[in-house]
C-alpha cells in the first residue's frame, strides 16, 4: 500500500523543507472537518515535522520532537487524525475509509522518526484500486490493465503452453483445416446449383459427386471440431492441473504470514476457481478464438471477392448488429443477475432458518419465518417467470433483427440474379457467408469479457506464484541436532510492521526445562511460540538454539525436531494411524502402539470399530476433544521432539480427560525443553520456570514460589483464579 | 506496579455496568477542549475527552446516545436519552462530535453507474459533495435496511446511504436496478 503519495512541486514548495529534511510519509486527507469530500489536501510527515496541506496552503505544522504521539483513530467508515501535545489531544483532520489502513501506520511511522531512526515503515497490504486507472483491483498487487503487463501476460501465456507445444501445434492445424472446410463447403454448393442443377447442364453423376463432396466435408467438419474440442479440453486440463500443482506447492512454501493475511476461502478460490477459469478459457474460448478470427477474416475477404458491392451492403449492418448484440448481452446479464440475487436470498434465508430451527421453534416463530420465506420465493418466482417469458417471446425477434443484414443481401442479390448479373448459386453462397459473418460477430463481441476474465485469473495466480517466501533457508543454513537450549536475545516482532506484538524479549531456556508462559489474552504468548517454531522471523534481535542463530538451521531439519500440541487439535482426513505417524511415516506398528499407550490413547483407539484404522477428520468418525488431543500427543511422542510446544493443550476438557492428558503430557515433557501456555495456572504447576508477559514484554519470570512471593501480576492471577473457584 | 486484583471491586464494577445512568443538563458539564474535542465532568468524575456513540444509528440519530470515555478500556459514562433536552451549547458541541464519528454520506443524485468485470463504478453527488466510489458485484455490498432504504459499502468499506429509493428519478432507478 502506498504510504508516500507524490506531491506536486507547488505543494512541495508550501512545505518549505529545511536542509536535510526529507518527506517520509504522505497521505491524502480527503475530508474537511465537516466531512465534505475534497482534493489536493495531504498529511505530510518528514523526518522533523508533521504538516497539513489543505487545498493549496499549509495550515498546520508541528515539530515531531514537541509531540508525544501522532494518532490515526478509526471512526465509523472514516477516521480522524490527532496529535498529543503536552498531554492534550489536538484534532488535525479527517479522512474517509479509503485511507483508514494508510493512517494506521502513522503512529508507528512517527514513533520511529521521533526516536531518530531512519527506517521507513512499509505496508504489505494491497491497494483496493489501481492508483493510475482507478479500477478496482481483484485482489492483486498490480492492475491487470495498467503497469505495462501486456507483454508479461503474453510471455506468461507462452510459458504455460510451452510444455504442451506438440498438442498446441496439432490444435492450430485443426483450426486451419476447420476454417478451410467451413469456407469451402458453400463454394461446392454454388457449383452444384449453378453447374449441375440449374438449366439441366449437368448429369446425375456430377450431382452425386458434389453431394458426396459436401457430405464428406460436413462429416469432416464434425470430426475436426470434435477432435479440436477434445484436444483443447485436454490442453486446458493439463495447463490448469500444472498451475494448480504449482500454486499448491507455492502456498505450502510461503510463510504463514501470507496465509493468515488471506482467508482460506480466498486461497482455495485461487487454486480451484482461478485455475478452473484458465481451463475453461483454454477449452472453450481459446479453441474457437483463432478459428473464428481466421474464419472471420477469410469470410470478409471471400465476400469482397465474390461481390464487393453486396459485401459492403452486408457490412453496413455489422456495426449495428455488434452494438445491438453487446447491449442485449448486458441486458440479459442484468436480468440473470437479478434472478441469481433472488435465488441467493431464498437459499440463504432457508439456510438461516434450518440451522436456527431450534431457536425459531422454541420461540414459536414458525409462522412469521414461513411468511418471510413465502415473500422471498414469490419474488424469485416473479423474476424467473418474467425471464422465461422474455426468452420465449422476445428472443426470436432478436434473432430476426440481428440477421436483418441477410435480408438486405437477399433483396439486392435477388435483383442481381433476376437481372442476370449473378448466378443463383453465387447468391446462395454469398448468403451463407453473410450468415456466418453475423454469427461470428455475436461471438466476437463476447471476446473482451472472456479475455478479461482469463487475464484477471492469470493475474491472481501469478500474484501467488511470484510471491517470495519470507521464511526460507538462508545460504549457510545447515543441519543441526537440537539439544534444547533456547535463547531470546532482544527479540521484537509484529505481524504488521507498524504494530509490534512482542518487544525486546530476553530470556534463556536450558535443555530439558519446562517453561510456563502466562499472561492475558492478546499479550503475545502465542506469538512467542510461533517464533520458537520458526514460523515467523523476528524483526529485531535474534533467537538462538544451542547457541546457533535459528536462521542458520535448515528449516526442514528444525521442524522435524519440534513437537506441537495445540488447544484445537487438527486431525487430517485419514486414519488415526496416519495421523499419529504424520511426522514419521516410516514408524513401525510397535512404535506407534507404544506412543499411543504413552499418550493414554491406546485404550480408546482399540475400542473404536476399526481400531487404529478408524477414519477421522472431516466426514470421518467424530472423536471427542479429549480423544483428539491424545492422538495429537501420540503424534508428538512418536516424533520424539527435542523442543515441545503446548498451547492450551488441556483447556476445555472434562476432569477425567484432563487427568489422563496431564499424565500423558508429563511423560511427554519429561527431559524435553517445553514451552507451555495455559490460562488455568494449576496446569503449570510442574513448570520449572514461569514467564509472565504483559504489554508485549516480559514482566516477571521465576519459579512459582518466587513469583508468589513477589506479589506481582502472577500472584494476582493465581489469587483471582482461586477466589473464583471458591465462589 | 500492576493493580491488585480485588474480587469485590470487580463484582462492584460488574454490578455498576448493569445500571443505566442518564446524563442530563442538570448533572453534566460538557466543555470544548483546546484541541477541538469535548471534555465532561459529571458529579465527581471528570473526563479529558469523551466520545459520543449512537445506539440506533439509522433510526434514532439524536436519541439514546452513549457517552463513553476514550482509550483501550473505553467504558460508558452515561446515556443521553434525547439530545434535544440538553443545553443549546452542549447540543452544538455533541452534534459536532457525532459528525466527526459518523460518516455515511447520503446519495442525493446518481450521475452514472458503470459495471465492468465484476465491479460497479459509481459517480454520485452526496450531501458531503461529489464522490466516485466502487463496489464489488455479487457480494454483500448492497444491504436493504428497510424496503426503501439502502446502504452501500464500497471496496474500501466507505458507506453510502440512499434513504428512499422511491424518491429517485426513473432514470436513476434504472441504474440501480442491477442491485435491487
Amino acid at each position: 500500500m502506498e504510504l508516500l503519495y507524490q506531491l506536486t512541486d507547488k505543494n512541495k514548495e508550501l512545505l518549505s523543507l529545511a536542509r536535510g529534511e526529507e518527506i517520509y510519509y504522505c497521505f491524502p486527507l480527503d475530508l474537511d472537518r465537516e466531512g465534505s469530500f475534497r482534493d489536493n489536501s495531504y498529511t505530510v510527515v518528514t523526518n522533523l515535522r508533521i504538516l497539513l496541506l489543505e487545498e493549496g496552503s499549509c495550515t498546520k505544522a508541528y515539530r515531531l520532537s514537541e509531540l508525544e504521539k501522532v494518532v490515526g483513530e478509526p471512526q465509523i467508515s472514516s477516521g480522524i487524525l490527532y496529535v498529543v501535545k503536552d498531554g492534550k489531544e489536538e484534532f488535525l483532520g479527517r479522512y474517509s475509509a479509503k485511507h483508514l489502513t494508510r493512517y494506521s501506520y502513522i503512529t508507528r511511522g512517527c514513533l520511529l522518526l521521533q526516536r531518530g531512526e531512519k527506517e521507513r515503515v512499509i505496508s504489505r497490504e494491497y491497494e483496493t484500486a489501481c492508483l493510475i486507472c482507478k479500477r478496482a483491483l481483484p485482489g492483486t498487487r498490480e492492475c491487470p490493465k495498467c503497469a505495462g503487463k501486456k507483454e508479461g501476460l503474453v510471455s506468461d501465456f507462452l510459458m504455460l503452453i510451452k510444455p504442451q507445444w506438440k498438442l498446441f501445434v496439432v490444435i492450430v492445424l485443426l483450426m486451419l483445416s476447420a476454417t478451410a472446410v467451413t469456407l469451402a463447403n458453400p463454394a461446392i454448393q454454388q457449383r452444384l446449383m449453378d453447374d449441375v442443377l440449374i438449366g439441366n447442364k449437368g448429369n446425375v453423376k456430377q450431382a452425386v459427386l458434389c453431394l458426396s463432396l459436401m457430405f464428406i466435408m460436413s462429416l469432416g467438419i464434425v470430426f475436426i471440431n470434435a477432435g479440436k474440442s477434445y484436444l483443447c479440453s485436454k490442453l486446458g486440463s493439463r495447463i490448469s492441473a500444472g498451475l494448480r500443482e504449482k500454486l499448491y506447492v507455492k502456498i505450502q512454501l510461503l510463510s504463514l504470514s501470507f496465509i493468515t493475511e488471506r482467508s482460506p476461502g480466498e486461497l482455495m478460490n485461487r487454486i480451484l476457481y482461478d485455475t478452473g477459469r484458465v481451463r475453461d478459457f483454454m477449452g472453450e474460448t481459446f479453441c474457437n478464438l483463432f478459428t473464428i478470427i481466421i474464419l472471420f477474416i477469410a469470410d470478409v475477404l471471400l465476400m469482397l471477392i465474390l461481390d464487393w458491392k453486396l459485401a459492403l451492403l452486408a457490412f453496413l449492418f455489422a456495426p449495428a448488429a455488434m452494438v445491438f448484440s453487446l447491449s442485449l448481452r448486458k441486458y440479459i446479464r442484468t436480468r440473470f443477475h437479478m434472478q441469481g440475487e433472488k435465488a441467493d436470498k431464498v437459499s440463504s434465508g432457508l439456510q438461516d432458518v434450518i440451522s436456527g430451527m431450534a431457536v425459531v421453534k422454541s420461540y414459536g416463530q414458525e409462522e412469521r419465518e414461513a411468511e418471510y420465506f413465502d415473500k422471498n420465493t414469490e419474488e424469485f418466482a416473479k423474476v424467473q417467470r418474467s425471464n422465461e417469458v422474455f426468452f420465449a417471446t422476445v428472443y426470436p425477434f432478436i434473432g430476426f433483427v440481428l440477421e436483418a443484414g441477410v435480408y438486405l443481401v437477399i433483396y439486392f442479390g435477388g435483383i442481381s440474379v433476376l437481372n442476370g448479373r449473378m448466378t443463383p448459386g453465387r447468391l446462395f453462397q454469398f448468403i451463407t457467408y453473410t450468415t456466418l459473418l453475423y454469427t461470428y460477430i455475436g461471438w466476437l463481441t463476447n471476446m473482451p469479457r472472456m479475455l478479461m476474465n482469463m487475464v484477471t485469473s492469470m493475474e491472481r495466480i501469478g500474484d501467488v506464484l511470484k510471491q517470495e517466501p519470507q521464511i526460507f533457508d538462508h545460504e549457510n543454513a545447515k543441519y543441526h541436532e537440537i539439544q534444547g537450549n533456547v535463547e531470546f536475545h532482544h527479540a521484537s516482532f509484529g505481524y504488521k510492521s507498524y504494530e509490534p506484538v512482542i518487544e525486546q524479549i530476553d530470556f534463556k531456556v536450558k535443555q530439558g526445562e519446562m517453561i510456563g508462559i502466562v499472561g492475558a489474552s492478546g499479550t503475545g504468548k502465542s506469538t512467542l511460540i510461533n517464533l520458537v517454531m520458526h514460523l515467523y522471523e523476528v524483526d529485531d534481535g535474534e533467537i538462538r538454539v544451542d547457541g546457533e542463530n535459528i536462521m542458520d538451521i535448515r528449516l526442514s531439519d528444525y521442524h522435524s525436531q519440534i513437537g506441537v500440541v495445540l488447544q484445537e487439535t487438527f486431525l487430517f482426513s485419514g486414519t488415526i494411524l496416519n495421523n499419529i505417524r504424520f511426522a514419521r511415516p516410516e514408524a513401525s506398528y510397535e512404535e506407534i502402539i507404544r506412543a499411543a499407550k504413552m499418550a493414554n490413547a491406546h485404550d480408546f483407539i482399540c475400542g473404536l470399530p476399526d481400531g487404529y484404522q478408524t477414519y477421522v477428520g472431516e466426514k470421518g468418525h467424530n472423536l471427542s476433544g479429549g480423544e483428539r488431543q491424545r492422538v495429537a500427543i501420540a503424534r508428538a511422542i512418536l516424533n520424539d521432539p527435542k523442543i515441545l510446544i503446548l498451547d492450551e493443550a488441556t483447556a476445555s476438557l472434562d476432569t477425567e480427560n484432563e487427568y489422563l492428558i496431564q499424565k500423558a503430557l508429563k511423560r511427554l515433557t519429561n527431559g524435553r525443553t517445553t514451552f507451555a501456555i495455559a490460562h488455568r495456572l494449576s496446569t503449570l504447576k510442574d513448570a520449572d520456570r514461569l514467564i509472565v508477559i504483559d504489554r508485549h514484554r516480559i514482566a516477571e519470570s521465576g519459579t512459582h514460589m518466587e513469583l508468589m512471593k513477589k506479589k506481582g501480576i502472577y500472584y494476582n492471577l493465581v489469587t483471582a483464579q482461586l477466589m473464583m473457584q471458591k465462589n | 506496579m500492576p493493580e491488585e486484583f480485588n474480587l469485590s471491586q470487580m463484582e462492584r464494577e460488574t454490578e455498576e455496568m448493569l445500571k443505566i445512568r442518564y446524563l442530563t443538563k442538570h448533572n453534566t458539564v460538557f466543555k470544548r477542549t483546546e484541541g477541538g474535542f469535548v471534555s465532561l465532568s459529571v458529579g465527581e468524575e471528570s473526563y479529558l475527552r469523551i466520545q459520543v456513540m449512537r445506539m440506533f444509528p439509522f433510526m434514532e440519530k439524536d436519541r439514546f446516545l452513549s457517552v463513553r470515555s476514550v482509550g483501550d478500556k473505553s467504558k460508558e459514562i452515561g446515556i443521553i436519552e434525547d439530545l434535544e433536552d440538553m443545553e443549546k451549547e452542549t447540543i452544538k458541541l455533541l452534534r459536532e462530535q457525532l459528525n466527526l464519528r459518523y460518516f455515511t454520506p447520503v446519495i442525493t443524485k446518481i450521475r452514472s453507474v458503470k459495471e465492468e468485470y465484476g465491479f460497479a463504478y459509481w459517480d454520485v453527488i452526496t450531501d458531503h459533495g461529489e464522490c466516485r466510489f466502487t463496489i464489488q458485484m455479487g457480494g454483500n455490498a448492497v444491504v436493504h435496511l428497510t424496503e426503501e432504504r439502502i446502504l452501500l459499502s464500497d471496496i474500501d468499506e466507505n458507506r453510502f446511504e440512499i434513504p428512499d429509493v422511491g424518491r429517485l428519478t426513473p432514470a436513476e432507478r434504472r441504474k440501480l436496478d442491477l442491485f435491487l
